[in-house]
Protein backbone atom coordinates (compact mmCIF):
# COMPACT_ATOMS: atom_id res chain seq x y z
CA UNK A 1 0.00 0.00 0.00
CA UNK A 2 1.55 3.26 -1.11
CA UNK A 3 1.89 6.00 1.45
CA UNK A 4 1.05 8.78 -1.00
CA UNK A 5 -2.44 9.22 -2.45
CA UNK A 6 -2.94 9.16 -6.20
CA UNK A 7 -6.23 10.08 -7.90
CA UNK A 8 -7.58 7.69 -10.52
CA UNK A 9 -6.58 9.48 -13.73
CA UNK A 10 -8.10 8.69 -17.11
CA UNK A 11 -5.73 6.39 -18.94
CA UNK A 12 -4.76 6.98 -22.56
CA UNK A 13 -4.82 3.70 -24.42
CA UNK A 14 -3.69 4.89 -27.81
CA UNK A 15 -2.65 8.09 -29.48
CA UNK A 16 -3.33 8.59 -33.17
CA UNK A 17 -1.23 11.32 -34.73
CA UNK A 18 -3.45 13.57 -36.80
CA UNK A 19 -1.20 16.55 -37.27
CA UNK A 20 -4.21 18.90 -37.19
CA UNK A 21 -3.32 22.11 -35.38
CA UNK A 22 -5.31 23.14 -32.28
CA UNK A 23 -7.16 19.80 -32.13
CA UNK A 24 -3.93 17.91 -31.67
CA UNK A 25 -3.58 14.17 -31.61
CA UNK A 26 -6.57 11.89 -31.26
CA UNK A 27 -6.28 10.12 -27.94
CA UNK A 28 -8.30 7.02 -27.26
CA UNK A 29 -8.80 7.53 -23.56
CA UNK A 30 -10.61 5.60 -20.88
CA UNK A 31 -13.32 8.26 -21.11
CA UNK A 32 -14.10 7.37 -24.71
CA UNK A 33 -13.94 3.62 -24.21
CA UNK A 34 -16.26 3.73 -21.20
CA UNK A 35 -18.55 6.15 -23.07
CA UNK A 36 -18.96 3.60 -25.80
CA UNK A 37 -19.63 0.90 -23.24
CA UNK A 38 -22.28 3.17 -21.72
CA UNK A 39 -23.85 3.71 -25.14
CA UNK A 40 -23.90 -0.01 -25.79
CA UNK A 41 -25.53 -0.62 -22.39
CA UNK A 42 -28.23 1.99 -22.96
CA UNK A 43 -28.95 0.98 -26.54
CA UNK A 44 -28.96 -2.70 -25.61
CA UNK A 45 -31.34 -1.97 -22.77
CA UNK A 46 -33.64 -0.06 -25.11
CA UNK A 47 -33.68 -2.92 -27.59
CA UNK A 48 -34.21 -5.46 -24.83
CA UNK A 49 -37.06 -3.49 -23.26
CA UNK A 50 -38.94 -2.98 -26.50
CA UNK A 51 -38.84 -6.58 -27.69
CA UNK A 52 -42.18 -8.05 -28.79
CA UNK A 53 -44.37 -5.17 -27.76
CA UNK A 54 -48.05 -5.85 -27.32
CA UNK A 55 -51.11 -3.65 -27.09
CA UNK A 56 -52.84 -5.72 -24.48
CA UNK A 57 -51.68 -8.02 -21.73
CA UNK A 58 -48.24 -6.47 -21.60
CA UNK A 59 -45.17 -7.93 -19.92
CA UNK A 60 -43.44 -6.33 -16.95
CA UNK A 61 -40.58 -5.43 -19.26
CA UNK A 62 -42.88 -3.53 -21.59
CA UNK A 63 -44.59 -1.86 -18.65
CA UNK A 64 -41.18 -0.66 -17.48
CA UNK A 65 -40.29 0.62 -20.95
CA UNK A 66 -43.61 2.45 -21.15
CA UNK A 67 -43.04 3.89 -17.71
CA UNK A 68 -39.65 5.22 -18.83
CA UNK A 69 -41.16 6.85 -21.90
CA UNK A 70 -44.02 8.32 -19.91
CA UNK A 71 -41.61 9.64 -17.31
CA UNK A 72 -39.55 11.30 -20.05
CA UNK A 73 -42.67 12.77 -21.64
CA UNK A 74 -44.00 14.03 -18.33
CA UNK A 75 -40.64 15.43 -17.26
CA UNK A 76 -40.31 17.62 -20.34
CA UNK A 77 -44.01 18.50 -20.56
CA UNK A 78 -44.38 19.40 -16.90
CA UNK A 79 -41.24 21.50 -16.78
CA UNK A 80 -42.02 23.41 -19.96
CA UNK A 81 -45.74 23.49 -19.28
CA UNK A 82 -46.72 22.59 -22.82
CA UNK A 83 -46.33 20.10 -25.66
CA UNK A 84 -44.25 22.57 -27.68
CA UNK A 85 -40.98 20.90 -26.76
CA UNK A 86 -41.89 17.29 -27.47
CA UNK A 87 -38.97 17.14 -29.91
CA UNK A 88 -36.67 17.62 -26.95
CA UNK A 89 -37.87 14.51 -25.16
CA UNK A 90 -35.48 12.01 -26.80
CA UNK A 91 -32.59 14.45 -26.39
CA UNK A 92 -33.26 15.04 -22.70
CA UNK A 93 -33.85 11.33 -22.15
CA UNK A 94 -30.61 10.42 -23.90
CA UNK A 95 -28.78 13.05 -21.86
CA UNK A 96 -30.25 11.74 -18.62
CA UNK A 97 -29.67 8.09 -19.44
CA UNK A 98 -26.08 8.69 -20.56
CA UNK A 99 -25.39 10.81 -17.51
CA UNK A 100 -26.86 8.36 -15.00
CA UNK A 101 -25.26 5.29 -16.52
CA UNK A 102 -21.93 7.12 -16.87
CA UNK A 103 -22.06 8.21 -13.25
CA UNK A 104 -23.06 4.81 -11.91
CA UNK A 105 -20.67 2.80 -14.03
CA UNK A 106 -17.99 3.68 -11.51
CA UNK A 107 -19.76 1.16 -9.24
CA UNK A 108 -18.46 -1.72 -11.35
CA UNK A 109 -14.94 -0.37 -11.21
CA UNK A 110 -14.79 1.51 -14.52
CA UNK A 111 -13.84 5.17 -14.59
CA UNK A 112 -16.89 7.37 -15.17
CA UNK A 113 -16.74 9.25 -18.47
CA UNK A 114 -18.38 12.06 -16.55
CA UNK A 115 -15.24 12.36 -14.43
CA UNK A 116 -13.69 13.94 -17.52
CA UNK A 117 -14.51 17.61 -18.09
CA UNK A 118 -14.51 17.09 -21.88
CA UNK A 119 -17.68 15.02 -21.62
CA UNK A 120 -19.68 17.56 -19.66
CA UNK A 121 -18.28 20.40 -21.75
CA UNK A 122 -19.50 18.63 -24.88
CA UNK A 123 -23.00 18.24 -23.44
CA UNK A 124 -23.09 21.78 -22.09
CA UNK A 125 -22.03 23.22 -25.44
CA UNK A 126 -24.78 21.28 -27.22
CA UNK A 127 -27.31 22.59 -24.70
CA UNK A 128 -25.92 26.11 -25.01
CA UNK A 129 -26.26 26.00 -28.79
CA UNK A 130 -29.84 24.77 -28.40
CA UNK A 131 -30.66 27.58 -25.97
CA UNK A 132 -29.15 30.18 -28.29
CA UNK A 133 -30.91 28.70 -31.32
CA UNK A 134 -34.22 28.78 -29.48
CA UNK A 135 -33.66 32.40 -28.47
CA UNK A 136 -32.84 33.42 -32.04
CA UNK A 137 -35.83 31.51 -33.35
CA UNK A 138 -38.14 33.19 -30.83
CA UNK A 139 -36.94 36.77 -31.07
CA UNK A 140 -35.06 36.90 -34.36
CA UNK A 141 -31.35 37.55 -34.56
CA UNK A 142 -31.77 41.29 -33.89
CA UNK A 143 -33.98 40.61 -30.92
CA UNK A 144 -31.44 38.11 -29.60
CA UNK A 145 -28.64 40.69 -29.79
CA UNK A 146 -30.86 43.38 -28.33
CA UNK A 147 -31.57 41.07 -25.42
CA UNK A 148 -28.01 41.63 -24.21
CA UNK A 149 -28.54 45.36 -23.74
CA UNK A 150 -31.43 44.98 -21.33
CA UNK A 151 -32.27 46.57 -19.04
CA UNK A 152 -29.62 49.19 -19.95
CA UNK A 153 -26.78 49.19 -22.45
CA UNK A 154 -24.17 49.31 -19.70
CA UNK A 155 -25.21 45.82 -18.66
CA UNK A 156 -24.09 44.31 -21.99
CA UNK A 157 -20.75 42.87 -20.80
CA UNK A 158 -22.38 41.36 -17.74
CA UNK A 159 -25.16 39.87 -19.84
CA UNK A 160 -22.65 38.30 -22.19
CA UNK A 161 -20.74 37.00 -19.22
CA UNK A 162 -23.84 35.51 -17.64
CA UNK A 163 -24.80 33.98 -20.97
CA UNK A 164 -21.42 32.32 -21.26
CA UNK A 165 -21.55 31.30 -17.62
CA UNK A 166 -24.52 29.06 -18.33
CA UNK A 167 -22.65 26.25 -20.13
CA UNK A 168 -19.56 26.69 -17.98
CA UNK A 169 -21.53 26.36 -14.76
CA UNK A 170 -23.55 23.43 -16.07
CA UNK A 171 -20.45 21.54 -17.14
CA UNK A 172 -18.42 22.34 -14.06
CA UNK A 173 -21.23 21.56 -11.62
CA UNK A 174 -21.70 18.08 -13.03
CA UNK A 175 -18.00 17.42 -13.47
CA UNK A 176 -17.12 18.70 -10.01
CA UNK A 177 -19.65 16.51 -8.29
CA UNK A 178 -18.60 13.36 -10.07
CA UNK A 179 -14.90 14.09 -9.74
CA UNK A 180 -15.33 14.76 -6.05
CA UNK A 181 -17.01 11.38 -5.77
CA UNK A 182 -14.08 9.75 -7.53
CA UNK A 183 -11.56 11.57 -5.32
CA UNK A 184 -13.42 10.84 -2.10
CA UNK A 185 -13.96 7.20 -2.99
CA UNK A 186 -10.24 6.95 -3.79
CA UNK A 187 -9.36 8.67 -0.52
CA UNK A 188 -11.61 6.39 1.52
CA UNK A 189 -10.14 3.26 -0.06
CA UNK A 190 -6.62 4.59 0.42
CA UNK A 191 -7.21 5.56 4.04
CA UNK A 192 -8.94 2.28 4.86
CA UNK A 193 -6.09 0.39 3.19
CA UNK A 194 -3.54 2.26 5.29
CA UNK A 195 -5.60 1.69 8.42
CA UNK A 196 -6.01 -2.02 7.85
CA UNK A 197 -2.31 -2.38 7.00
CA UNK A 198 -1.39 -0.63 10.26
CA UNK A 199 -3.94 -2.66 12.24
CA UNK A 200 -2.99 -6.12 10.98
CA UNK A 201 0.74 -5.42 11.25
CA UNK A 202 0.15 -5.66 14.99
CA UNK A 203 -0.38 -9.40 14.53
CA UNK A 204 3.06 -10.94 14.83
CA UNK A 205 4.61 -13.30 12.37
CA UNK A 206 3.72 -14.32 8.82
CA UNK A 207 -0.04 -14.08 9.38
CA UNK A 208 0.19 -10.37 10.21
CA UNK A 209 2.48 -9.75 7.23
CA UNK A 210 0.03 -11.48 4.91
CA UNK A 211 -3.15 -9.87 6.32
CA UNK A 212 -1.62 -6.39 6.34
CA UNK A 213 -1.31 -6.55 2.54
CA UNK A 214 -5.10 -7.02 2.14
CA UNK A 215 -7.24 -3.89 2.75
CA UNK A 216 -9.78 -5.79 4.84
CA UNK A 217 -11.28 -2.60 6.30
CA UNK A 218 -12.10 -1.57 2.73
CA UNK A 219 -15.05 -3.97 2.82
CA UNK A 220 -18.31 -2.38 3.92
CA UNK A 221 -17.72 1.29 4.64
CA UNK A 222 -17.16 2.36 1.00
CA UNK A 223 -20.51 0.81 0.13
CA UNK A 224 -22.18 3.08 2.68
CA UNK A 225 -20.39 6.26 1.57
CA UNK A 226 -20.98 5.16 -2.03
CA UNK A 227 -24.73 5.49 -1.48
CA UNK A 228 -24.24 9.23 -1.31
CA UNK A 229 -21.16 9.88 -3.45
CA UNK A 230 -22.05 7.50 -6.27
CA UNK A 231 -25.76 6.73 -6.19
CA UNK A 232 -27.28 9.95 -4.89
CA UNK A 233 -24.80 12.36 -6.39
CA UNK A 234 -24.80 10.51 -9.71
CA UNK A 235 -28.58 10.50 -10.09
CA UNK A 236 -28.93 14.02 -8.70
CA UNK A 237 -26.41 15.56 -11.09
CA UNK A 238 -28.00 13.84 -14.09
CA UNK A 239 -31.39 15.12 -12.97
CA UNK A 240 -30.10 18.66 -12.38
CA UNK A 241 -28.36 18.76 -15.75
CA UNK A 242 -31.51 17.67 -17.57
CA UNK A 243 -33.72 19.94 -15.50
CA UNK A 244 -31.53 22.94 -16.31
CA UNK A 245 -31.48 22.00 -19.98
CA UNK A 246 -35.26 21.91 -20.15
CA UNK A 247 -35.71 25.05 -18.07
CA UNK A 248 -33.19 27.11 -20.04
CA UNK A 249 -34.69 26.09 -23.36
CA UNK A 250 -38.24 26.71 -22.17
CA UNK A 251 -37.21 30.13 -20.85
CA UNK A 252 -35.45 30.92 -24.11
CA UNK A 253 -38.68 30.25 -25.99
CA UNK A 254 -40.68 32.55 -23.70
CA UNK A 255 -38.58 35.71 -23.93
CA UNK A 256 -40.32 38.57 -25.63
CA UNK B 1 0.57 3.75 -19.15
CA UNK B 2 0.02 7.36 -20.04
CA UNK B 3 -2.73 9.24 -18.26
CA UNK B 4 -4.40 12.53 -18.99
CA UNK B 5 -4.64 15.43 -16.55
CA UNK B 6 -7.38 15.38 -13.97
CA UNK B 7 -9.05 18.60 -15.12
CA UNK B 8 -8.50 19.17 -18.77
CA UNK B 9 -10.36 19.79 -21.99
CA UNK B 10 -9.25 17.44 -24.73
CA UNK B 11 -10.53 18.73 -28.09
CA UNK B 12 -10.95 15.31 -29.72
CA UNK B 13 -12.68 13.81 -26.71
CA UNK B 14 -14.92 16.87 -26.66
CA UNK B 15 -15.88 16.43 -30.32
CA UNK B 16 -16.34 12.70 -30.05
CA UNK B 17 -18.53 13.11 -26.98
CA UNK B 18 -20.79 15.52 -28.89
CA UNK B 19 -21.09 12.96 -31.68
CA UNK B 20 -21.65 10.20 -29.10
CA UNK B 21 -24.48 12.21 -27.54
CA UNK B 22 -26.25 12.59 -30.87
CA UNK B 23 -25.76 8.93 -31.73
CA UNK B 24 -27.27 8.10 -28.35
CA UNK B 25 -30.19 10.44 -29.01
CA UNK B 26 -30.78 8.70 -32.34
CA UNK B 27 -30.61 5.24 -30.79
CA UNK B 28 -32.90 6.12 -27.91
CA UNK B 29 -35.35 7.65 -30.35
CA UNK B 30 -35.23 4.67 -32.66
CA UNK B 31 -35.20 1.84 -30.15
CA UNK B 32 -37.21 3.22 -27.24
CA UNK B 33 -39.39 6.18 -28.09
CA UNK B 34 -40.55 5.20 -31.55
CA UNK B 35 -41.79 1.69 -30.75
CA UNK B 36 -43.22 2.63 -27.35
CA UNK B 37 -44.97 5.73 -28.64
CA UNK B 38 -46.40 3.69 -31.50
CA UNK B 39 -47.73 1.13 -29.05
CA UNK B 40 -49.16 3.83 -26.80
CA UNK B 41 -50.82 5.47 -29.78
CA UNK B 42 -52.27 2.15 -30.90
CA UNK B 43 -53.56 1.43 -27.44
CA UNK B 44 -55.11 4.88 -27.23
CA UNK B 45 -56.86 4.36 -30.55
CA UNK B 46 -58.08 0.98 -29.41
CA UNK B 47 -59.40 2.40 -26.16
CA UNK B 48 -61.09 5.26 -28.02
CA UNK B 49 -62.66 2.78 -30.41
CA UNK B 50 -63.89 0.63 -27.59
CA UNK B 51 -65.37 3.58 -25.76
CA UNK B 52 -67.17 4.72 -28.90
CA UNK B 53 -68.45 1.21 -29.48
CA UNK B 54 -69.60 0.90 -25.89
CA UNK B 55 -71.43 4.21 -26.18
CA UNK B 56 -73.11 3.09 -29.36
CA UNK B 57 -74.09 -0.21 -27.81
CA UNK B 58 -75.52 1.60 -24.81
CA UNK B 59 -77.61 3.98 -26.87
CA UNK B 60 -78.83 1.06 -28.91
CA UNK B 61 -79.73 -0.83 -25.76
CA UNK B 62 -81.52 2.25 -24.44
CA UNK B 63 -83.59 2.57 -27.58
CA UNK B 64 -84.36 -1.12 -27.53
CA UNK B 65 -85.41 -0.87 -23.91
CA UNK B 66 -87.70 2.02 -24.73
CA UNK B 67 -89.15 0.04 -27.58
CA UNK B 68 -89.73 -2.95 -25.35
CA UNK B 69 -91.31 -0.83 -22.69
CA UNK B 70 -93.58 0.73 -25.29
CA UNK B 71 -94.60 -2.61 -26.71
CA UNK B 72 -95.08 -3.96 -23.21
CA UNK B 73 -97.39 -1.10 -22.33
CA UNK B 74 -99.21 -1.64 -25.62
CA UNK B 75 -99.50 -5.31 -24.90
CA UNK B 76 -100.96 -4.60 -21.48
CA UNK B 77 -103.48 -2.22 -22.97
CA UNK B 78 -104.31 -4.66 -25.69
CA UNK B 79 -104.76 -7.49 -23.24
CA UNK B 80 -107.06 -5.36 -21.14
CA UNK B 81 -109.01 -4.42 -24.24
CA UNK B 82 -109.29 -8.01 -25.33
CA UNK B 83 -110.52 -9.06 -21.93
CA UNK B 84 -113.06 -6.27 -21.74
CA UNK B 85 -114.18 -6.98 -25.32
CA UNK B 86 -114.59 -10.61 -24.50
CA UNK B 87 -116.53 -9.74 -21.38
CA UNK B 88 -118.79 -7.40 -23.26
CA UNK B 89 -119.34 -9.92 -26.00
CA UNK B 90 -120.06 -12.62 -23.49
CA UNK B 91 -122.53 -10.38 -21.73
CA UNK B 92 -124.19 -9.49 -24.98
CA UNK B 93 -124.39 -13.10 -25.98
CA UNK B 94 -125.78 -14.09 -22.65
CA UNK B 95 -128.36 -11.36 -22.83
CA UNK B 96 -129.31 -12.33 -26.33
CA UNK B 97 -129.58 -15.93 -25.31
CA UNK B 98 -131.75 -15.09 -22.36
CA UNK B 99 -133.94 -12.85 -24.43
CA UNK B 100 -134.28 -15.42 -27.15
CA UNK B 101 -135.09 -18.03 -24.60
CA UNK B 102 -137.68 -15.77 -23.06
CA UNK B 103 -139.17 -15.03 -26.44
CA UNK B 104 -139.16 -18.66 -27.33
CA UNK B 105 -140.78 -19.51 -24.07
CA UNK B 106 -143.36 -16.82 -24.59
CA UNK B 107 -144.04 -18.06 -28.10
CA UNK B 108 -144.36 -21.63 -26.90
CA UNK B 109 -146.63 -20.50 -24.15
CA UNK B 110 -148.79 -18.48 -26.53
CA UNK B 111 -148.93 -21.34 -28.98
CA UNK B 112 -149.82 -23.74 -26.21
CA UNK B 113 -152.53 -21.41 -25.00
CA UNK B 114 -153.89 -21.06 -28.53
CA UNK B 115 -153.78 -24.79 -29.05
CA UNK B 116 -155.57 -25.38 -25.80
CA UNK B 117 -158.18 -22.83 -26.74
CA UNK B 118 -158.66 -24.39 -30.12
CA UNK B 119 -158.84 -27.87 -28.68
CA UNK B 120 -161.32 -26.63 -26.19
CA UNK B 121 -163.48 -25.06 -28.88
CA UNK B 122 -163.14 -28.17 -30.98
CA UNK B 123 -164.10 -30.34 -28.07
CA UNK B 124 -167.00 -28.11 -27.22
CA UNK B 125 -168.22 -28.16 -30.82
CA UNK B 126 -167.81 -31.88 -30.97
CA UNK B 127 -169.65 -32.23 -27.74
CA UNK B 128 -172.36 -29.91 -29.08
CA UNK B 129 -172.71 -32.03 -32.18
CA UNK B 130 -172.75 -35.23 -30.18
CA UNK B 131 -175.19 -33.92 -27.67
CA UNK B 132 -177.38 -32.55 -30.48
CA UNK B 133 -177.34 -35.89 -32.29
CA UNK B 134 -178.00 -37.78 -29.11
CA UNK B 135 -180.81 -35.54 -28.10
CA UNK B 136 -182.41 -35.82 -31.50
CA UNK B 137 -182.11 -39.55 -31.42
CA UNK B 138 -183.49 -39.73 -27.93
CA UNK B 139 -186.23 -37.36 -28.74
CA UNK B 140 -187.11 -39.28 -31.90
CA UNK B 141 -187.25 -42.51 -30.03
CA UNK B 142 -189.17 -41.10 -27.10
CA UNK B 143 -191.71 -39.07 -28.92
CA UNK B 144 -191.98 -41.32 -31.94
CA UNK B 145 -193.63 -38.50 -33.59
CA UNK B 146 -193.03 -37.29 -36.99
CA UNK B 147 -191.32 -34.00 -36.77
CA UNK B 148 -189.92 -31.90 -39.38
CA UNK B 149 -186.26 -32.42 -39.37
CA UNK B 150 -185.36 -28.74 -39.60
CA UNK B 151 -187.79 -27.70 -36.92
CA UNK B 152 -186.41 -30.35 -34.77
CA UNK B 153 -182.84 -29.20 -35.28
CA UNK B 154 -183.79 -25.65 -34.45
CA UNK B 155 -185.42 -26.78 -31.27
CA UNK B 156 -182.34 -28.77 -30.25
CA UNK B 157 -179.95 -25.95 -31.01
CA UNK B 158 -182.00 -23.63 -28.89
CA UNK B 159 -181.86 -26.12 -26.14
CA UNK B 160 -178.14 -26.65 -26.39
CA UNK B 161 -177.54 -22.92 -26.46
CA UNK B 162 -179.55 -22.50 -23.37
CA UNK B 163 -177.65 -25.29 -21.71
CA UNK B 164 -174.08 -24.72 -23.10
CA UNK B 165 -173.71 -21.02 -22.87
Amino acid sequence: MSQSFEVDYARIYATIKTGIPILGDLQITETLIVSWIVMIIITGLCIFLTRDLKIENISKRQAFAEMLVETGNNFVRNNTGSNKFDKLIPFVSALFATSVVSNLISLVGLRSPTADLSTEAAWAIVVFIMITATKIKTNGFGGYLKGFTTPIAVMTPFNILSELATPVSMACRHFGNILSGVVIDGLIYWALGLASAALFKLIPGVVGQFLSKIPILGIGLPAVTGVYFDWFSGCMQAFIFCMLTVMYIANAAEES
Amino acid sequence: MQTQDLVTLVPWTFIIQIINLFIQVYFIKKFLFKPINEILEKRKNLADKEITEAREARSEADSLKEQYEDSLTNAHAEAAKIVSDAQKEAENKAETLVREAEQQAAAIKAKATADIEQEKKKAINEAKDEIGGLAMEIAGKVVEKEINESDHRKLIDDFINKVGA
